[in-house]
């Protein structure tokens, strides 16, 4: 249909692949699993929220019902005690899990090297260069990482498979990422919304984004994932959520529902 | 290369409030990347409280809209009535708020809350779960199916350009055009 | 065969901690921005790549890389206008509103956006294709355009930074890097520079470029109204205007306008505004795109 009007939406910035693009190659090589399950992370003020559902999937099937997607990065010991960065990924969980590994022994080496903690900054940066070291074999893996900054405000990154990255006020990843970064854009940074009374027609005023307070955030993220369990089958069980403020990180989980 | 229902773009959502219902659609109409039209609408009536949505495939919404409207003219002079949305055989007047959404080969789907359809369906789903709450009256219905649908239609390339709304009451229908972004 | 048993016969423990290599890797403070990349194990990593992540061939590729641009920059008496949308897009889900298009090069600050009025030093690249190629290979060239000012006691020319990142992306030709940028410098030896560079390899000098998926609208508004004898006023309205017409038709376009100047002292930011009031006033005011209703 469209090839009869010879207008295609090809990016005029091409592929610089050596073959022509015409047709699909099978492969007997298919090394990745998509394992479903979303991720979310909201920023504030003085804190951070990192929450993911514990699901995982693989085709219709459920592998497990308990394996949490966000992790805590260069803790002093196993239960990532003493951490301040946090780490969420989603898409294939054996990619997830080599990158928080590789992520975590680089954050280790360099406490142990400097005797500092890394910063997020740093720290977001790095993993952009772990990710694009492997951008010809791509971790299949949506990352998102949040901390605190140099200032103590809330900070959060996320990433593409192959490690592009931007600093964001709120970010929703994985299979059911189309679902919730829209009631984000409208509930967290207003889009959409107006003042009332403020002008009439095209005069009125539109509502300006503010950090929001943590009680807030919180039940925006229970209710984003919810909502989320209800549309998306991949995505339910039980939520897991991290909290990141200056006292420390605070993990807590709540059930969701489990058809 | 792209499916049908991908060439053209637009989003319709339909709820369902307290003795009232809402309908709304984008007016986008493109050529994949290309932005053909932006007076487009995707919602056409039918009888006084019967509205359709359709989204896909632009020739076909025309097509499927102007056959119908001839089915319901049909329909209208055989049985000198008009038409109601679910046709219980009674006259044609809004008793019970009712909305009803289909796949593109007819099977039907019966929805006590709301209703998605284009290419911006996975996030109509997202902020209407999010937004959409029982027994809403007609002012609430509107501010709630409008911010549904422009938070929704943002973050889909091929829908948006504006949108319009129209909510159906027992006695009277209401239509808005919404000024969305313009990307 | 010989080949085919070399490649299934490795020891399966191989692969199973890191190797010494990348332990050394690890370990050291400083990590290079590396030229070795991870390939996968199989005869054709290039096809291998392009059925995971090239969703034009492949609609329904796993891997979703983010697109879709208009970025444009033009030489003019005062200097070089660079402007862009802000927009990535995977397939027809918008990613992100408020991509950063404009990377500033030759100084590792990453120009983080202090509101200073005073120029910034060095050049400035633009991001159009692959979001994390762009950002990682003028990353690179940041850090190779610094060693150059270390070694040589004074800035690298324009010229001289793009045939850097042409020579890479030359190298890298056929692997599947997906990158359009421009590079945008005033210096002593060249005057106001500007240089396109591809992922093909290409490198062309120039007054006028527009790169991305909206490139054509930006043209169309650019071509009808562009002189080299603009002021800077004209010149950044003209900026923001042909921006402005490529996201209001093109889908994979939009978000909000950066733009940016750079003179003879270096570059300054002219702000990351939301197009969509820019749109209306633009509208309103002055009677273009009578194509949108406007009746409320």
């Amino acid at each position: 249909m469209t090839s009869l009007m010879d207008h295609q939406a090809r990016e005029t910035v091409g592929y610089s692949f050596s073959e022509s693009t015409a047709g699909v190659k099978q492969h007997g090589f298919y090394p990745y699993t998509d394992n479903g399950g979303s991720t979310l992370g909201i920023t504030g003020s003085d804190f951070a929220i990192l929450a993911g559902d514990t699901r995982s999937t693989s085709g219709y099937n459920i592998n497990s019902r308990m394996v949490p997607k966000v992790f805590k990065i260069g803790g002093d010991d196993e239960t990532g005690e003493g951490a301040t960065i946090v780490l969420s990924v989603v898409g294939f969980a054996a990619d997830g899990n080599a990158l928080k590994e590789r992520l975590d022994t680089v954050v280790k080496m360099y406490k142990y090297q400097h005797g500092k903690p890394m910063s997020v900054s740093a720290c977001a940066q790095r993993l952009s260069t772990i990710l694009y070291q492997k951008r010809f074999f791509p971790y299949y893996v949506h990352a998102i990482l949040a901390g605190l900054d140099e200032e103590g405000k809330g900070a959060l990154y996320s990433y593409d498979p192959v490690g592009s990255y931007e600093r964001e006020q709120c970010r929703a990843a994985g299979a059911a990422a189309s679902l919730i970064m829209p009631f984000l854009d409208n509930q967290v940074n207003f889009k959409n919304q107006y003042i009332p009374g403020s002008g009439e027609g095209h005069a009125l005023a539109a509502k300006k984004p503010e950090p929001l307070p943590l009680e807030t955030v919180k039940g925006l993220v229970r209710d984003a994932f919810t909502s989320a369990v209800e549309r998306h089958i991949e995505v339910g069980d039980n939520l897991q959520m991290v909290i990141i403020t200056k006292d420390g990180i605070e993990e807590v989980y709540h059930p969701l529902k489990k058809d | 290369m792209g499916s049908p229902f991908d060439i053209n773009g637009g989003a319709c959502v339909a709820m369902v409030g307290k003795d009232c219902v809402a309908i709304a659609c984008d007016l986008r109409l493109g050529m994949q990347a290309l932005t053909i039209s932006n007076n487009f609408p995707k919602i056409f009536n039918y009888a006084p409280s019967t509205y359709l949505g359709l989204t896909g495939l632009a020739t076909d919404v025309n097509t499927v809209s102007d056959l119908f409207r001839y089915k319901v003219n049909m329909y209208r002079l055989r049985e000198e009535r008009h038409i109601s949305p679910s046709d219980p055989g009674q006259p044609g007047q809004l008793i019970v708020p009712f909305i009803c959404g289909f796949d593109s080969i007819g099977c039907i789907d019966f929805a006590k809350d709301f209703i998605v359809s284009g290419t911006a369906s996975d996030q109509l789903f997202g902020t209407c779960e999010g937004l959409w709450e029982p027994d809403l009256g007609p002012e609430d219905l509107f501010e709630t199916i409008s911010q549904a649908l422009l938070s929704a239609v943002d973050r889909d390339a091929l829908s948006g350009w504006g949108a319009q709304v129209y909510i159906i009451e027992k006695d009277k229908v209401t239509q808005r055009l919404l000024k969305g972004r313009q990307d | 065969m010989d080949k085919l048993v070399a490649q299934y016969s490795r020891p399966s423990h191989q692969n199973e901690s890191y190797s010494e290599q990348e332990q050394q890797d690890l370990t050291e403070s400083l990590p290079p921005l590396s030229l070795k990349f991870a390939l996968p194990p199989v005869a054709n990593p290039s096809a291998f790549l392009r059925a995971m992540t090239d969703d034009h061939s492949n609609p329904s590729c796993p891997i979703k890389l983010a697109h879709g641009t208009t970025t444009l920059a033009f030489r003019f008496q005062g200097g070089i206008i660079v402007c862009t949308d802000s927009r990535a897009t995977a397939g027809n889900w918008i990613a992100s509103q408020t991509v950063k298009k404009v990377i500033p090069v030759s100084r590792l600050s990453r120009g983080e956006d202090k509101p200073t009025n005073d120029p910034t030093p060095g050049l400035l690249g633009t991001m159009a294709g692959g979001a994390a190629d762009c950002q990682y290979w003028l990353r690179y060239l940041s850090q190779q355009c610094t060693l150059h000012e270390i070694r040589h006691k004074r800035r690298i020319t324009v010229a001289a930074a793009s045939k850097i990142l042409a020579n890479l992306t030359y190298s890298y030709k056929g692997y599947g890097l997906s990158m359009g940028t421009m590079l945008a410098g005033v210096t002593p030896q060249e005057g106001p520079a500007l240089y396109y560079i591809d992922s093909d390899g290409t490198r062309l000098p120039g007054n006028l470029f527009c790169v991305g998926s909206g490139q054509t609208f930006a043209y169309g508004v650019l071509d009808a109204n562009y002189r080299y004898d603009l002021t800077e006023q004209e010149a950044l309205a003209l900026g923001r205007r042909a921006i402005l017409a490529a996201m209001h038709r093109d889908a994979y376009s939009g978000g909000f306008i950066n733009l940016y100047h750079v003179k003879e002292e270096g570059w300054v930011h002219h702000g990351f505004d939301d197009m969509n009031p820019i749109f209306w006033k633009t509208k309103l005011e002055s009677g273009e795109f009578s194509n949108v209703t406007s009746e409320l």
